[in-house]
């Protein structure tokens, strides 16, 4: 029997284990034998197409099997066998990360749209309008989309007036802000029907001046909300703001 | 899941950035578990053994380097837990590449080094799909 050390960051793929007695013969058949007895351990040492992934080596006695005869390197009983990973990476495109990308030039067209509807609204005296732009949002908050997104990725995006400001960010904080204003604009509509116009302007006024300060200042108070209830561990917020960024902030550009 | 590290710990590794820019610099991380939790206690230093025209972009260490890192942690009760590498002039996210080649469980701490100056450090574990990443908080001790 040869023994196989294991890597600390494998050990827990491993039961736990720093090392393995295999009788194989050769290096091959002792990775071979490592999975079959751990085969949590697989997708970390083979590729899907089956080939040992670039930074595992074995090293038997003290010499790397890629400098012999790679898998086919022998084991003698009583070698002992290292897999040894070599560490690299470096800067390039991004990979995929729990942050979800976010493109905020949607979110300023939504929001621009929805200060203007709500401005007319008050303007022109039509309250229907603000009921109208109320359930728009409302709609876009359960297919979790922007409600006036379309006029962005419809017109503005492809006739080129807008360019994407894709951000690595949480889509469901965004997606709170805009239900939540859905609602506080419904519930102005429903006083202005009910003959309560001082509350119901108010409760506009309210939408737009916070959608006005998430579209010039870039704070997003509905996300704000939904972090501070993260953070309070409410159920359904599960998303904490991202690091290096004050909660409801438009986080930097990467 | 966190990692905690002193403000000492991770001047120290700003420092290894700074000095390895324009170059990509990088080493490991010796610390404790603590549960879920790592505390970094400890740094061992490492050559970029990548060929210099690719050491803007790209760093590599020794298989022997990661055995004399993981016996200099035994030596001192303590474990391999972390990698730490920089991004010059780029931000702290893992990338494609970094994906790639990393090793479950471990922590990528990224630096981020703008002009020669390291600006901030972000922590990255690969999630056990090997598909993405997942970033853990910082926790900065005096």
């Amino acid at each position: 029997m040869a023994t196989l050390h294991i890597p600390t960051p494998l050990r827990p793929y491993a039961g736990g284990q720093r090392q393995i007695e295999v009788g194989a013969a050769n290096v091959d058949a002792a990775l071979q034998e490592l999975v079959a007895a751990h085969p949590d351990l697989k997708k970390h040492l083979f590729t899907e197409e089956g080939e040992l992934r670039r930074f595992v080596n074995v090293f038997v006695n003290d010499e790397n099997s890629r400098d012999f005869n790679g898998g086919a390197t022998a084991i003698q009983p009583g070698d002992t066998v290292l897999i040894l990973p070599s560490i690299a990476g470096g800067k390039g495109k991004p990979a995929s990360t729990k942050l979800s990308k976010v493109d905020h030039a949607a979110l300023r067209t939504n929001q621009a749209f929805i200060i203007g509807l709500s401005l007319a609204a008050f303007i022109a005296n039509v309250p229907l309008l603000a009921g109208l732009v109320s359930l728009a949002m409302l709609l876009g908050a359960l297919v979790v989309r922007p409600a006036f997104g379309f006029v962005y990725s419809g017109f503005f995006k492809p006739l080129g007036l807008l360019d994407p400001e894709v951000l690595a960010d949480n889509p469901e904080p965004h997606r709170f802000a805009q239900g939540f204003g859905a609602l506080v604009l419904l519930a102005g509509f429903a006083a202005l029907l009910a003959g309560n116009a001082g509350l119901g302007w108010a409760l506009v006024w309210l939408v737009i001046g916070l959608a006005a300060l998430n579209l010039f200042a870039g704070f997003c108070a509905g996300c704000a909300v939904y972090y501070w209830l993260n953070r309070l561990g409410a159920p359904g917020f599960a998303k904490a703001a991202p690091q290096g960024t004050f909660p409801g902030m438009r986080p930097r550009a990467s | 899941m966190s990692f905690t590290l002193s403000k000492v710990l991770l001047e120290q590794i700003h420092t290894h950035a700074a000095a390895s820019y324009p170059e990509e610099g990088a080493g490991f991380v010796l610390g404790r578990l603590e549960g879920e939790e790592r505390v970094g206690l400890a740094l061992h230093l490492a050559p970029n053994l990548r060929e210099q025209a690719a050491r803007a972009r790209r760093y590599l260490l020794d298989p022997r380097e990661f055995l004399r890192a993981e016996q200099a942690a035994e030596a001192k009760g303590l474990e391999l837990i972390a990698i730490f590498h920089s991004h010059p002039d780029h931000p702290n996210v893992p990338s494609e590449f970094d994906r790639e080649w990393a090793l479950p469980w471990f922590s990528y701490l990224i630096t981020s080094v703008r002009d020669g100056q390291a600006t901030e450090t972000r922590s990255w574990r690969l999630a056990d799909a090997r598909i993405q990443f997942v970033e853990e908080p910082i926790i900065l001790k005096e």
